[in-house]
């Protein structure tokens, strides 16, 4: 991984392993459970774009969308799933990253794509929050009442 | 007619998220301290993270960008009927120059959790919070029910500035952690209102 050219980092999770083998992600001649297939993969799911059209945060949540639940709808592997996910409940990327075994960089991605193809609905952690005496009054009530 | 006075029906409130950051050495306790207040058992997720390697081996030059991949384990709370509270633990594997800037873009604040066996350890993350405009507090982590040195002697060891709190906590119990999170939380407010004041 020390293609200069690749934006990738240079470590690759060792958990995406099992995605891998079972993904039929082409084998490139290195071991299923070395480092380079996933960073294949990970490339090929974001069609090699590395930056998100919209911003989304760790904790950005995200909601399906009626113009999601088209039956005729054809999604592809990744986006198929974020979409599955979100349709049960509201789910952060960060949670979407854990529950698909994917990068958080992979979901900020492929959700931002979604967004901006109306199949999902983004609620965006608030800018303001360090002033916002407000909402944090509401926190330590929320917390009190735990 | 559209009306931005239009009252939105309950049953589809935007939630609100809101991210609080536990730091702290390798080991400290992190996980266990968002398992205790967590809604669900605690998430792993990996991102990739930009580290500027200053320095020592490129002297004269500009720092230059790596970027590394680090897990995180996280937890969620439900906090109101719209606000679902995120706390993500710092990576552990950190070392002295990485960035969490990332992560800690747009969190309320940080609860940095301190082993008085190992106090060093926390120095990383209280140097990147201090000179962040973010609030915290430093909670020495009680793992085995002792204290090896008292939130005084923590506080001079680590040279915490007194507008920050140093308490006492532990990870593994709900109560003692809500109240560090709380701790945090009148911190954050304290800091809210003087802005109001100012602004």
């Amino acid at each position: 991984m020390s293609d200069p050219g690749n934006e990738e980092p240079a470590l690759v999770r060792p958990f995406l392993s099992g995605l891998i083998a079972s993904s039929g992600a082409p084998d490139r001649g290195v071991d299923p459970h070395g480092q380079e297939p996933a960073a294949v993969r990970s490339y090929a799911m974001t069609n090699g774009r590395s930056h998100a059209a919209i911003h989304l945060e760790f904790e950005a949540m995200l909601q399906v969308t009626t113009a999601a639940n088209d039956p005729a709808l054809n999604l592809n592997f990744e986006r198929a799933a974020i979409v599955r996910l979100c349709r049960h409940e509201i789910l952060s990327v960060a949670e979407l990253s854990a529950r698909l075994r994917l990068p958080i960089g992979v979901i900020r991605v492929v959700a931002s794509d979604l967004v901006v193809d109306n199949l999902l609905e983004a609620f965006l952690p608030s800018l303001g929050v360090a002033e916002d005496v407000d909402l944090i009054s509401r926190l330590i009530e929320g917390v009190r009442a735990l | 007619m559209l009306s931005e006075t239009a009252p939105r029906p309950a049953a589809t409130r935007a939630p609100i998220p809101v991210k609080i950051v536990v730091a702290g050495g390798f080991g400290v306790g992190k996980t266990t301290f968002v398992g205790a207040l967590s809604d669900i058992a605690p998430l792993t997720t990996e991102a990739a993270m930009t580290t500027m390697s200053q320095g020592i081996d490129n002297v004269g030059e500009v720092s230059t960008k790596t970027t590394t991949t680090v897990a995180m384990d996280f937890g969620r709370v439900a906090v109101d009927s719209s606000i679902v509270m995120y706390l993500f633990g710092t990576p552990g594997q950190d070392r002295f120059g990485f960035m969490w800037n990332d992560l800690v873009k747009g969190a309320l604040g940080a609860v940095v959790l301190v082993d008085s066996r190992r106090i060093e350890d926390s120095f990383p993350a209280l140097d990147y919070f201090e000179h962040r405009n973010l609030p915290f507090v430093v909670a020495v982590n009680l793992f085995d029910g002792s204290l090896h040195h008292s939130p005084d002697d923590v506080r001079e060891a680590l040279s915490i500035a007194p507008n920050v709190p140093v308490l006492t906590t532990d990870a593994r119990q709900r109560e003692r952690v809500k109240e560090t999170v709380l701790s945090l939380l009148d911190v954050a407010l304290a800091q809210a209102k003087a802005r109001a004041r100012k602004g």
